[in-house]
């Protein structure tokens, strides 16, 4: 589903370049879910930002079900709505209700009718658990509330992928729970998930396969089981032994 | 001692009401130290005036008879050669023959009254549909330079820059006359065509700048997140990050239309006959220097008021989502 060959971003931050992704390459497949974890800096947010090319890459190739992103034939407005994303900060739409928030882009971008939109959000809303809500702004609601409307907002799209980066770590922490719990229904059903988070334990029970990022490189690529009990790399004993 | 402290605020108001009122009072003394009599009572008629029309016979004759109708009088004059008999209405109080009079064609029967509006209603007409026509342009032109401003063509970029440092390098009142004299002689503009254009490119480079700053100030996630959903540059701007941007600069975009409102004065200078060239012809001929001055002053502010209160209750209404 995903494909990455030799992947590479640089930042030219006051002259010095930054390699934040440096020559990655791996790849995940139809259902499967990945967590992307490392320490801050380590380049897995921008990883996972190319993915769907919000960050513009210098090097290498990215495929989403088998259209190359960097072609220069390559609609990238049409690999984006396959390609769902999450957002640390929600990101939603302040001026716009719930409600709005879900069926904007279905409108826009998949040109449904207004009644097929809503009635596909509020099933959306429904499934996350905040279809009372519909009517209200974003500001209005907790943060875990609003990062369960991001997902819904997202879903709308009937996305292939969905890319979620750091989904709870602007939670408050008895929310975070609730957000993992949309995830986890999402990843039992099936969806395809590149996941960036600092939740261990959501590590641990979910994903497929752990990839871990130090220095703008995939150190290590393992299933939970083996990554949590015996990393290979030093930097993962290392990074494990301080978060856990 | 706490240290929020409860302090009663009337000696306050109090203070504030007296400052006021020196300020009055010295006005007041001022006035009388240059010996100027005021006038007040010829102001109302630069705003509204009974305008008296003589009314003449249109034929030679006798008046046969006259029946009052209303506050007006039908007159009946009958020809001397035997003709068709005519009528005129005239006003009773103005009524200047009586039945029997022999009179010639053209000799005044009377007058009738209309109320006229005085050029000080027309020229605050004129100044707030100037400012008004002037501001919807300045602020089209306004979106397309800040978005011009911000695009990545550079061509768009430097040509918004350019038009912007140009019209706020300049004062508006040389504008006005480049305008009027070159272009409008070169294009071959009204002069109302002249002045309205004038002040929607003044208002237009800075609303351009007001507009590029809210855009600017929308948290970059929002386009990120129109974006991953697939949403084009054009689609994220129109429904995102536009709407937001405009709720934003709302307060500086109505002190910059407040202003508009007084720089629509500097239009006098090529002949429109605006609130203050009103004032100013009026003044020539009343010389109630004073008075005009403040009235014409006090009726700006009427106007700025309206407008601030208007964009104070829309902004309000926005505010729904916060």
């Amino acid at each position: 589903m995903i494909k990455v060959n030799n992947l590479t971003k640089v930042f030219a931050s006051r002259g010095k370049p930054v390699r934040a992704v440096d020559d990655v390459s791996t790849q995940v497949n139809k259902g499967e879910v990945v967590v992307i974890i490392g320490p801050s800096g380590s380049g897995k947010s921008t990883f996972l930002r190319c993915l769907n090319g919000l960050e513009a890459f210098d090097d290498g190739q990215v495929i989403i079900d088998g259209v190359d992103l960097g072609d220069s034939k390559t609609n990238i407005n049409t690999v984006r709505r396959e390609v769902g994303m999450v957002f640390q900060h929600f990101n939603l739409f302040p001026h716009k209700t719930v409600l709005e928030n879900v069926t904007l882009a279905q409108r826009v971008v998949r040109k449904r009718k207004a009644d097929e939109a809503e009635n596909k959000a509020m099933a959306l809303l429904t499934k996350v658990g905040i279809a009372e809500k519909a009517h209200e702004y974003p500001s209005r609601l907790s943060g875990g509330q609003q990062q369960r409307v991001a997902i819904a907002r997202a879903l709308a799209m009937d996305p292939k992928v969905m890319l979620f980066d750091e989904p709870t770590s602007a939670l408050d922490p008895e929310m975070v729970g609730e957000v993992l719990e949309v995830m986890q229904q999402l990843a039992r059903e099936g969806m395809t998930m590149a996941v960036v988070t600092h939740e261990m334990g959501f590590a641990r029970e979910v994903a497929q396969r752990v990839l871990f990022m130090d220095a703008g490189k995939i150190l290590e690529d393992a299933p939970p089981a083996e990554f949590f009990t015996a990393p290979r790399e030093p930097r993962a004993q290392t990074f494990l032994k301080q978060v856990l | 001692m706490p240290l929020k402290r409860h302090q009663a605020q009337w000696p306050w108001h109090a203070l504030l009401g007296l400052i006021l009122l020196a300020m009055a009072v010295g006005l007041w003394i001022a006035t009388k130290r240059v010996n100027y009599e005021w006038r007040w009572e010829r102001v109302p008629q630069y705003f509204f005036y009974q305008d008296e029309r003589a009314q003449s016979a249109p034929l030679a004759g006798v008046v046969s008879q006259i029946r009052p109708d209303g506050a007006y009088s039908r007159v009946d004059i009958k020809p001397a050669d035997g003709g068709a008999p005519a009528a005129v209405a005239v006003e009773t109080e103005t009524l200047k023959v009586k039945a029997g009079d022999t009179v010639a064609e053209g000799d005044e029967i009377g007058a009738q009254r209309h109320w006229q509006i005085g050029p000080l209603t027309k020229g605050l007409w004129v100044t707030i549909w100037i400012s008004f026509v002037s501001g919807f342009f300045g602020l089209a032109i306004g979106l397309v330079a800040g978005l011009c401003r911000l695009s990545p063509n550079p061509t768009l970029r430097g040509l918004a820059v350019f038009y912007i440092e140009l019209i706020r390098g300049t004062p508006l009142l040389v504008q006005i006359f480049i305008f009027y004299f070159f272009i409008g002689t070169v294009l071959n503009l009204d002069r109302i065509v002249a002045g309205v254009g004038a002040l929607a490119l003044f208002v237009g480079a800075y609303t351009a700048e007001i507009i590029r700053a809210g855009i600017q100030s929308i948290a970059k996630g929002q386009t990120e997140a129109a974006r991953s959903l697939g949403m084009t540059a054009a689609e994220t701007m129109l429904h995102i990050v536009l709407p937001q941007a405009l709720k934003r600069v709302l307060p500086p975009l109505a002190g910059q239309f407040i202003s508009l409102i007084k720089d629509s004065s500097l239009v006098s200078v090529i002949a429109i006959t605006d609130l203050t060239k009103s004032g100013r012809e009026i003044i020539t001929s009343s010389f109630a220097t004073f008075e005009i001055w403040f009235t014409v002053a006090l009726l700006y502010l009427v106007v700025t008021s309206l407008l601030s209160q208007l964009l104070f209750w829309l902004e309000r209404r926005f505010a729904r989502s916060d």
